[in-house]
C-alpha cells in the first residue's frame, strides 16, 4: 500500500509528513461526525409521519432523489479504483480514493439529510421508508469508517477492505428500498418476463402481496383491482401518502389526512372520485404524474359510489357497459365476380336486355354484381300503362324494387304487380290504383316500404297491409286514410302520413 | 399504349404517339410483363383464387354509349341512396349557435382566450388575444332522440330524429373557396371533379329528359369557390352540374324566342348535329359528341324542365309548407324545385345558400342580427323538404346533406386586435357539424364530439373524405373502384390519402 494521508511527489517521498496529515483527518473527521449525529438523532426521534408539510422542509426535499445518486456513484467508484488499483498499471488510480471518499462521505450526509426532510414532509410512512432512511443514515456512517481507517496503517487495511464492501451491499439495500419508494414495491421485476421470472422463482409480488377481496362482491372483483394496479404503490402498506391506505375496504373507508374520500351514494361528495376526473394538469389529480384511469375503470367506481360503496354489494349487481366503443366497424365493400354475375343473370338477360331497348332506362340491375331488377315506370310517367306492365311479368320474380308512381297504371295491374313476390319496395304515387289491387297483393311476402301516397286508397286496405309479414313503412299521405284514425294493431307505428 | 392505329384523321395522332415512344418505353413494359408473367404463374400456384381476384380487381367499366352519356348504370352494390340532395351553406355556419350545446364556453363568455388555443394557429380575421364568445341563443334537448339544438331552427327541430348529425367535422382548408371547393370536389384546388359530377358519371340518370346533376342557387351571391364547385373538371363536361334557376326560365334561354317554333327548332338541332358528326368524324373529340348530347337534352328540357320547375302546379298548402312564394329567388322555391325534381329523377341536386360567413364586420354578417336571417331563410324550408320527402316515402332513398365548408371559432372575432361593433366569430377549420339525414343513414344520432369550448376535436374526426367515402358508400360504390384515369392516375373523389367510410352513422 502506497504511504496514505499524503500526495506522493516524483521522487516518491510524501510532501507532507504523515504524522502531520493524520492529525488533519482526524480532526476533519470529528467535524463530519456532527452532521452524522445530527442526522442520526432526527431518523430516531421524528420519523416520517405521513403528514405532509408545505415549506422550505418539502422544498429541500425534493432535492433528495437530485443529490442522492452522487454518493451512490462516488463510493462505487471508490471500490473501482481500489480493486482496479491494485494492479501495478494503475496504481496512480488509487491516489484519488481519498479526495473521493471525501466527497461520497459529504454527498452521502447531505443526501441523508435532505431524505429525512423529504421523508418528514412529504406524506410518508410505513416499513419502506424506515428501512430506507436507516439505510442512508448507515451508508454516511460506513463512508465516513471507510474515509477514517482508509489513511490509517497497514494493519487496518483488512477491516477497511469489509467497511467497503459492507458499504457496497449498503448502498445498493437502500438504494433498492428508494427505488420501492417511488418507482413500486417491485419496480424491478415488475417487467421481468414470465420465463424468466419463472426460472428465478419470483412472484407477481404486486398480485401476491395486495390484499384479496372476496372476488364475488362488487369491490372485490371490480374495485380493489383497479386500487392494485393503479394506487397502491402510493397508497398502499409500504408507503401511505397523505395517510391514505387503498390496500383494503377498511382503510378505503376510514380514509387520510383529510378525513374520508370515499362518501357512500354521493358521487359528488367523494374526494377521490373528484381527483380521478380532475384534468391531468390540475394539482389534486391522482393518480399523480401518472396516466389518468381508464373510462370504463372511472365509470366502475363512479357506479359502485353511487350504489353505496358497500364491500358485500354482489359482483354482478351492478352492470357495467363499457364505455369505450369497439374499435370502430368497418364496412367491407363486396366484390363483383363478373363471371358468377353472369350465370346469375344467365336466364333473365335477353327478356331484360330485350325490354331495356323497349324501355328506355326503366329497368336496371339492382347492382352490378347483381341479378335483381328494379324497376322506375315513374319517369315515363302517363305514358306508362297497364299494357307496359304487363311486358314485364316474364322477369317480374326478379324485381325487387317498382316505382309505378305517376304512371297511367289502374287495377288492371294488380295481376302484374303480384307476381313481383321478391319485392322489397313498392311505390305506386299519384296513381289510379285502389283498394281493389291492395287486396290482391298478399304474395308480396318481402315487401318492406309500400308508398301509395296520393291514391286513392281507403282505410278497407289496411287490415291486408297489416297482414304484410315484413311491412315496416306504409306512406299513406293525401289518401282516403286519414292521420289520427285508429289503424290495425300491426300497422300502428308503420303508417307515415 | 392501347392506342389503335385507325385509318383517317386520328393516325396522325397515332404517328405522332409512335413516334414519341423510346427504347426505353419498350424495356420498361418488358420488365413490367414479365414480372407480371412471373407472378401471375406463381400466384395461381400459390393462391387458387388469385385469378378471380385479379379480375375482381379490374377498373369497374363506366364507358356507355356516346350519344347518351347520362344513361344509367347499376351501382357497384346494392345502394341505399339513388339521389342525393346537398344543402350547402355557403360562408360555413356557427355550428355553436345551432348545433353545439356548450355550456362551458358558456362559464368561460368574455374572457381571454388561453394562450393554448392560439399557439400555432392560423386564422382569416383573428389577432392578438381574442375573447372567448358564449352561444348567443339558448340550448335545449329535442325529439325522442334528445338531441341538443338551439332556438333558432324551430322548424328544424322537428325533424331531429331524422336527422345524423356528424359534430366532428375536420377540413385543412380555412378560407371560403378552397375550403368549398375540397367539399365539393375532394381537392382544394381548381380543375377537380365535383362530387355531382362524379355521382353523375358513375350512376348516370335515368331521366333522359333533365340534367343528373343540377343546381340551385340563393342568397343572392354565387359562393365563393365559383362555378368551379360543381364542374366537372377532368370528367367529360357532360357531367358537370347545370346552374337552373327557380323563377323565370329554368335555364336561360332555354325558351324559343319568339317566331321560332318546336319543329323549326328541331329542324335547326338537326343541321348543327349533322355538321358536329362531320366534326367529330373529322377529329374525333369526345367533347363533340357531349356537345351533340346536351343540345338533344336542351330540346328535350324545353318542355320537361319548364314543367319540373314550375312551383305554381304546387298546391297552396305545400307553399305554406315550404315558405315559397312563386316568382322569387329564395331558398325555400329552390326547396321545392328540389323535392320536384328528385321525384323526377335527378340524380343530384345541389342547393347553395349564401350569407353564413358570420364574423361580425357588418349587421348582414352579425350573429345577432344577419345570422337570425339566414337561420329564417333556411329553417322552415328545410324541415318541410325532409318532412315532405318522408311523407312522399323518397326520404327512404334520398340522402339530403346539410353543412358549410367549415366551423367557426369558439372565440368572439377581433378584426385588427379591435373590438368589433357586431359579435361573429371567425372561421375554424378544426371542427364543425354536418349533419346528414335520409336511405342508409342512422337516425337520429350525433357522432363524433368537440372538447368543452367547441374548439376542436376530441373524438371521432371525420375527414372531408371519409364523409365523402361514406356518401359513395351509400350510393352504392367503394371510393377506390369510382375512378377516372386522368394525368395517368386512377383518380377518385377522396384523393390520395386514406379515407373511411364512417360505419358508424349507418343504418
Amino acid at each position: 500500500m502506497n504511504p496514505p494521508g499524503g500526495i506522493v511527489d516524483e521522487d516518491g517521498k510524501s510532501s507532507t509528513t504523515p504524522n502531520h496529515g493524520v492529525l488533519v483527518q482526524f480532526r476533519f473527521g470529528l467535524v463530519m461526525l456532527a452532521p452524522i449525529l445530527v442526522i442520526t438523532t432526527l431518523v430516531a426521534l421524528l420519523p416520517p409521519d405521513g403528514n405532509e408539510r408545505a415549506g422550505w422542509l418539502q422544498f429541500i426535499g425534493h432535492f433528495h432523489p437530485l443529490l442522492v445518486h452522487f454518493p451512490i456513484a462516488l463510493f462505487l467508484l471508490v471500490t473501482i479504483l481500489e480493486i482496479v488499483g491494485r494492479s501495478g498499471h494503475f496504481a496512480y488510480l488509487r491516489l484519488s480514493v481519498n479526495f473521493v471518499l471525501v466527497l461520497a462521505t459529504l454527498g452521502a450526509i447531505s443526501a441523508a439529510l435532505l431524505g429525512w426532510c423529504l421523508g418528514r414532509s412529504g406524506g410518508y410512512s410505513g416499513t419502506l421508508v424506515t428501512q430506507h432512511m436507516w439505510g442512508g443514515v448507515a451508508v454516511s456512517i460506513i463512508c465516513w469508517v471507510c474515509w477514517l481507517i482508509h489513511s490509517r496503517p497497514h494493519e487496518l487495511s483488512a477491516a477497511y477492505a469489509i467497511a467497503l464492501a459492507l458499504g457496497v451491499g449498503l448502498v445498493a439495500w437502500t438504494g433498492y428500498r428508494g427505488g420501492q419508494l417511488s418507482l413500486g414495491a417491485n419496480h424491478l421485476t415488475e417487467h421481468m418476463p414470465n420465463g424468466l421470472r419463472n426460472l428465478l422463482g419470483v412472484e407477481n409480488d404486486r398480485v401476491a402481496s395486495a390484499p384479496r377481496a372476496d372476488p364475488n362482491t362488487f369491490y372485490g372483483a371490480q374495485i380493489q383491482p383497479i386500487f392494485t394496479a393503479r394506487c397502491i404503490n402510493c397508497h398502499g402498506a409500504d408507503k401511505h401518502k397523505a395517510n391514505l391506505r387503498l390496500d383494503s375496504y377498511r382503510a378505503l373507508m376510514r380514509g387520510g389526512k383529510n378525513g374520508p374520500v370515499i362518501r357512500s351514494g354521493n358521487v359528488q361528495a367523494s374526494d377521490l372520485f373528484r381527483r380521478i376526473t380532475l384534468p391531468v394538469s390540475h394539482d389534486d389529480f391522482m393518480p399523480k404524474g401518472k396516466q389518468p384511469l381508464s373510462a370504463d375503470q372511472v365509470k366502475a367506481l363512479e357506479l359502485w359510489i353511487a350504489a353505496g360503496a358497500s364491500s358485500s354489494l354482489a359482483a354482478n349487481a351492478i352492470k357495467i357497459t363499457p364505455s369505450v366503443p369497439p374499435a370502430p366497424a368497418e364496412v367491407k365493400f363486396e366484390e363483383v365476380d363478373t363471371a358468377a354475375v353472369a350465370r346469375l343473370r344467365s336466364a333473365i338477360a335477353p327478356t331484360v336486355t330485350q325490354l331495356q331497348k323497349q324501355f328506355r332506362n326503366v329497368l336496371d340491375y339492382d347492382s352490378r354484381g347483381s341479378a335483381d331488377l328494379r324497376l322506375n315506370a315513374s319517369i315515363l310517367g302517363s305514358n306508362f300503362g297497364d299494357r307496359d306492365l304487363e311486358a314485364f311479368v316474364p322477369i317480374a320474380e326478379h324485381i325487387v324494387a317498382a316505382d309505378l308512381s305517376r304512371t297511367a297504371i289502374t287495377d288492371h295491374s294488380a295481376a302484374a304487380i303480384a307476381a313481383m313476390k321478391r319485392l322489397r319496395v313498392l311505390r305506386v304515387m299519384d296513381t289510379r290504383l285502389t283498394d281493389a289491387t291492395l287486396l290482391r297483393l298478399d304474395t308480396l311476402s318481402q315487401l318492406e316500404s309500400l308508398d301509395v301516397y296520393g291514391t286513392h286508397i281507403t282505410a278497407a286496405a289496411l287490415p291486408r297491409i297489416a297482414k304484410l309479414p315484413k311491412l315496416s313503412h306504409f306512406y299513406a299521405g293525401q289518401t282516403g286514410i286519414l292521420p289520427g284514425r285508429p289503424v290495425p294493431e300491426g300497422l300502428a307505428k308503420k303508417v307515415i302520413f | 399504349m392501347d392506342l389503335e392505329i385507325r385509318s383517317g384523321p386520328l393516325s396522325e395522332v397515332a404517328l405522332a404517339y409512335l413516334q414519341a415512344r423510346t427504347r426505353r418505353h419498350f424495356l420498361r413494359s418488358l420488365s413490367g410483363g414479365l414480372g407480371t408473367l412471373f407472378l401471375g404463374g406463381l400466384a395461381s400456384k400459390l393462391v387458387p383464387s388469385a385469378k378471380a381476384a385479379g379480375a375482381e380487381t379490374a377498373a369497374l367499366d363506366f364507358s356507355r354509349d356516346a350519344r347518351s352519356p347520362l344513361s344509367p348504370l347499376p351501382p357497384q352494390f346494392p345502394a341505399k341512396v339513388r339521389r342525393v340532395i346537398y344543402l350547402h351553406m355557403a360562408g360555413a355556419p356557427s355550428q355553436l349557435e345551432l348545433f353545439e350545446h356548450k355550456p362551458e364556453l358558456k362559464r368561460f363568455d368574455g374572457e381571454d382566450c388561453p394562450e393554448s388555443f392560439l399557439a400555432g394557429k392560423r386564422f382569416a380575421f383573428i389577432s392578438g388575444v381574442p375573447k372567448l364568445l358564449g352561444s348567443q341563443y339558448p340550448f335545449h334537448q329535442a325529439g325522442q332522440s334528445g338531441q341538443w339544438i338551439s332556438d333558432r331552427l324551430p322548424h328544424i327541430e322537428k325533424q331531429v330524429d331524422d336527422i345524423c348529425f356528424i359534430k366532428s367535422m375536420r377540413t385543412d382548408q380555412f378560407n371560403h373557396a378552397p375550403a368549398q371547393l375540397l367539399v365539393q370536389t375532394g381537392n382544394p384546388r381548381l380543375g377537380y371533379a365535383s362530387f355531382g359530377s362524379w355521382v353523375v358519371y358513375g350512376l348516370g340518370t335515368e331521366n333522359q329528359n333533365l340534367p343528373g346533376f343540377i343546381v340551385l342557387l340563393s342568397g343572392g351571391k354565387t359562393p365563393d369557390g365559383g362555378k368551379q364547385l360543381w364542374s366537372s373538371g377532368f370528367l367529360p363536361s357532360v357531367y358537370q352540374g347545370v346552374q337552373c334557376r327557380s323563377h323565370g326560365e329554368p335555364v336561360l334561354y332555354l325558351d324559343n324566342p319568339a317566331g321560332v317554333s318546336r319543329p323549326l327548332r328541331r329542324s335547326m338541332l338537326d343541321t348543327i348535329d349533322d355538321l358536329n358528326q362531320q366534326t367529330y368524324a373529322a377529329f374525333g373529340n369526345p367533347e363533340t359528341v357531349t356537345r351533340i348530347a346536351q343540345y338533344e337534352m336542351a330540346f328535350r328540357m324545353q318542355m320537361d324542365a319548364t314543367d319540373a320547375m314550375d312551383i305554381r302546379k304546387e298546391p297552396d298548402s305545400v307553399h305554406t309548407q315550404y315558405g315559397s312564394k312563386p316568382g322569387e329567388a329564395s331558398f325555400a322555391n329552390n326547396c321545392l324545385v328540389a323535392r320536384r325534381l328528385a321525384e323526377r329523377g335527378v340524380r343530384f341536386l345541389q342547393l347553395y345558400h349564401w350569407g353564413w360567413d358570420s364574423h361580425g364586420a357588418d349587421a348582414k354578417e352579425a350573429l345577432n342580427l344577419g345570422f337570425n336571417d339566414r337561420c329564417r331563410e333556411v329553417d322552415q324550408p328545410t324541415a318541410a323538404l325532409l318532412a315532405d320527402l318522408k311523407s312522399r316515402g323518397l326520404l327512404e332513398d334520398t340522402l339530403v346533406v346539410w353543412g358549410g365548408e367549415f366551423g367557426r371559432t369558439p372565440m368572439r372575432e377581433n378584426r385588427g386586435g379591435q373590438v368589433m361593433k357586431y359579435v361573429g366569430r371567425d372561421h375554424n377549420p378544426g371542427a364543425f357539424t354536418i349533419w346528414l339525414a335520409g336511405g342508409g343513414v342512422r337516425p337520429g344520432i350525433s357522432y363524433g364530439q368537440t372538447d368543452d369550448m367547441g374548439y376542436e376535436i376530441v373524438k371521432d374526426p371525420v375527414e372531408i373524405r371519409d364523409l365523402h367515402a361514406t356518401m359513395l358508400y351509400l350510393l352504392g360504390f367503394d371510393h377506390h373502384r369510382l375512378n377516372y384515369r386522368f394525368q395517368g392516375l386512377e383518380q377518385k373523389l377522396t384523393s390520395v390519402k386514406a379515407a373511411r367510410v364512417v360505419a358508424e352513422i349507418l343504418a
